[in-house]
């Protein structure tokens, strides 16, 4: 089960992430992202503070994007992952390519102020 | 048990039959004679009865034979039968009558025993004739049986064979008792008439034939007793043979029967048409349920459905509406005595005629099962809407035209409603079939593809002496991607490689073969880990899809330093137990997945690792399905349990290491739940 939910603010649009993404929903996953880089934002975070699991085909979608979000010179940032979920990432070495920040404050403050 | 053939059996009847007819006749002749003669002959009536009796049922065994051999002939063969055996039996009695008319002059024609011989002849014929309708008669009286009309036919026979005996006693005379046994005789067939239930399924054509034969039948009937009767009351010398409540009995059933089919043939012929119709309506649903065989299409159901519709409601003009299907203009179909023009005006009149606009303009409306009414047209008064539905989807609409107002009665939408669920039932039983042969084929291309994808995986890894090597994968689907695999350089040097594929079924498997080919590919350079999995990373990233990665962990072992090199590629970081501390820990080193940086960066995001081991140590290689395997509660297995069962069991063989991990991972998830990730497991342990 995942919900995504899109909320879009002032210059930058939050994803919220509930549930799990697995190979059956990551294709929900993808078309959100696509709908936010047609949208022109220039922002996107992600909040994955009850995101409770994400397989490899969800890894996938994130994955497949990164080429995108440099040359279009978007900043994307994820926070809120909870231990297992970090883990995950960082096991496969995607928290080297992704910022991901503890909490949304944080994660603000990084695609603010720099 | 001895038994005659039947042919020979009625071979020898009509051989007797006719033996007893010329006892008969000359035991009559030789009695005529000594009456004429006034000479004591010796011979008395009993004679006489006894022989006819004889003869009677010799006739009556041959023919309930014989016809019951023609028993599934049709009513009209049956009829036509009877008919033609009483035609030859009236011609032979008109030649009789015709012969005495030319000999009036001469001597012969008051021979008294000439006369009696053609009283004999006449009488055989008639009996002839008599008997053997009398048991079509029964053929047709016992259509569609049941208990009640079997039953009464078997009394009427017991009747007619105690109605022959009859005569012994009754001294050939009109006694009232004679009298009274005719009455019942013609009483009972009246009540046996009433067996006709197989003039309904004749044809209209074949009832105006029935009626035909039955009139010959009747005349032939009351001509032959005319004669009879006429012998008996113009000649003192015949013996009289027809004072006999047998065959008058049988007289009164053929005339009493004939008569009946004749009137209610006659009668029936007004609604054969209505009778047929029904037939054909059932004919057609039969067809309707059936037409589908493997091979043929729903062209067919469609064409035999409209048929069906209009033949059930006498349309004057029809045609199926497709409904259009993607980008397919709106299709007409089976368009039936009616012309485009006219279809395009009624159609466009309907377009805009309560009912019908409701319904033609909105599509979605699923509920309606049908739209009747009148429609303003110069030629169509009326017309009937059938929407045509397959799997509650719209098909298509069914239009009837009729040229009278109110054309349409509640039977004739019922039974053609009947005709549409039947046949949408049809297709929907065919294309349901389609799929189940479709799902099929797939099915055995899956299971071709286990099969190979079985084969990718090593049947047996290398070891030497100093090490024991245990490996184990199984798929959540049919096919998995998950990869394991070991290499020998020389007695001491191996490569060991793990991986796991993202996602999972059909494209995993085929990444997984793609993996392969680039291990055995590299794998004979000799290359160190982490150049290993640059190379590797090169490769793929220009055949992985680009959300596609895969994790792997490669590995170096040699066995005469007892050392191993290793670099991860992203994949979950080894087990490994170190027998002097006592413990097993995660071997973490830097990583990144294959794929998922494609270009020349992508070694500063791999480091190398190196360590050295010791007998008793394990080393355990394992996918994230193992780590990650969920209970019903959806908790995992973790890490962290992977380490206490190694810090466990250490002690045991690689093998049953091995077994211990998977027995363990499947009591954690439980026997109710279904593995969703492919498992897969390497485990080594040092012996020296």
């Amino acid at each position: 089960m995942l919900e995504i939910t899109l909320t879009k603010q002032e210059s930058h649009t939050l994803i919220q992430l509930d549930g799990e993404v697995d190979a059956s929903n990551s294709v929900e996953l993808d078309q959100a992202i696509q709908e936010i880089l047609a949208a022109g934002t220039k922002k996107i975070l992600v909040d994955g503070s009850t995101l409770n699991y994400i397989s490899s085909a969800g890894l996938g979608v994130f994955m497949s994007y990164l080429e995108d979000f440099q040359d279009k010179n978007i900043a994307f940032v994820i926070f809120g992952l909870n231990d297992k979920v970090q883990n995950v990432f960082h096991i496969l070495g995607l928290d080297q390519l992704i910022t991901i920040e503890a909490n949304q404050h944080e994660a603000l403050a990084r695609i603010y102020g720099e | 048990m001895f038994r005659l053939p039947n042919i020979q059996l009625s071979k020898i009847t009509v051989f007797l039959a006719i033996l007893t007819w010329i006892g008969l006749l000359l035991v009559d002749l030789i009695r005529v004679f000594g009456t004429v003669n006034e000479i004591e002959v010796g011979l008395d009536s009993e004679l006489t009865s006894i022989l006819e009796i004889i003869f009677f049922i010799l006739l009556y065994f041959f023919f309930s034979q014989s016809i019951s051999r023609h028993q599934n002939d049709n009513f009209l063969h049956l009829i036509w039968r009877a008919a033609s055996t009483g035609l030859i039996a009236t011609g032979v009695a008109f030649s009789i009558v015709s012969l005495y008319v030319l000999m009036e002059d001469t001597a012969l024609y008051a021979d008294p025993l000439l006369r009696n011989f053609f009283y004999h002849v006449n009488f055989a014929l008639t009996s002839l004739f008599l008997i053997s309708t009398a048991l079509l008669w029964k053929h047709l009286i016992l259509y569609q049986r049941n208990k009640g009309v079997v039953q009464q036919w078997q009394a009427f026979e017991i009747i007619l064979l105690v109605s022959m005996f009859f005569m012994l006693f009754n001294k050939n005379n009109f006694y009232y008792g004679f009298f009274f046994g005719l009455t019942f005789l013609i009483i009972y067939s009246i009540i046996l008439s009433a067996n006709l239930k197989w003039i309904p399924y004749l044809t209209f054509k074949e009832k105006w034939k029935s009626i035909l034969f039955l009139l010959i039948i009747l005349i032939c009937t009351v001509y032959l007793l005319l004669q009879i009767m006429d012998y008996n009351i113009k000649n003192p010398y015949i013996i009289d043979l027809i004072q006999n409540l047998f065959l008058l009995g049988l007289f009164a059933f053929v005339i009493i029967y004939s008569l009946f089919s004749l009137l209610v043939t006659l009668f029936n012929l007004p609604t054969s048409s209505v009778f047929e119709q029904k037939l054909l309506e059932a004919i057609n649903f039969q067809r309707l349920s059936q037409s589908i065989q493997p091979g043929e299409n729903e062209e067919q159901v469609l064409d035999i459905l409209m048929d069906s519709c209009m033949s059930a409601a006498y349309v004057d003009g029809a045609w199926l509406e497709i409904m259009p299907k993607g980008f397919d203009p709106q299709e007409i179909v089976h368009q039936r005595f009616i012309s485009d023009e006219e279809r395009l005006d009624v159609r466009q009149i309907m377009g805009r005629t309560k009912p019908f606009s409701d319904h033609l303009g909105n599509e979605k409306n699923g509920k309606i099962e049908y739209i009747y009414g009148k429609i303003p047209h110069e030629l169509y008064k009326s017309a009937l809407v059938f929407p045509f539905r397959v799997n509650k989807k719209l098909l298509g609409n069914i239009f009837l035209v009729k040229e009278v107002k109110d054309g349409f009665n509640k039977e004739m939408i019922n039974i053609i409603s009947t005709f549409v669920g039947q046949a949408s039932i049809s297709v929907e039983n065919y294309r349901l079939l389609n799929e189940a042969i479709v799902t099929e084929r797939y099915k055995e291309e899956l299971e071709i593809a286990q099969r190979v994808q079985r084969s990718l995986l090593p049947a047996e890894l290398h070891y030497n002496n100093c090490f024991e090597i245990a490996g184990f994968s199984e798929a959540a689907d049919e096919v998995g991607g998950d990869y394991y695999e070991t290499y020998q350089f020389d007695s001491h040097n191996f490569a060991l490689i793990i991986g796991d594929v993202s996602g999972k079924g059909t494209s995993a498997a085929f990444n997984m073969s793609q993996m392969k080919g680039i291990f055995h590919s590299l794998v004979q350079f000799g290359l160190p880990p982490k150049t290993f999995l640059i190379h590797a990373n090169n490769a793929l990233s220009r055949c992985l899809e680009k959300n596609h990665f895969i994790t792997t962990t490669y590995y170096l072992l040699d066995t005469a330093s007892k050392s191993i090199q290793f670099a991860r590629a992203g994949h979950c970081p080894t087990l490994f137990y170190n027998a002097a501390l006592g413990r097993s820990e995660f071997l973490k080193i830097k990583g990144m997945g294959l794929g998922m940086v494609r270009n020349q960066q992508y070694g500063n995001f791999i480091e190398e690792g190196m360590l050295s081991y010791a007998p008793r140590d394990v080393l355990v290689m394992y996918t994230d399905g193992i780590v990650e395997a969920k209970n019903q509660l959806s908790e995992e297995f973790g890490y962290d349990q992977l380490r206490i069962v190694l810090n466990q069991y250490n002690h045991l063989s690689a093998k049953e290491i091995k077994e211990v991990i998977i027995r363990k991972v499947y009591e954690f998830i439980g026997k109710e739940t279904l593995p969703d990730d492919d498992y897969s497991l390497m485990v080594i342990k040092f012996i020296e």
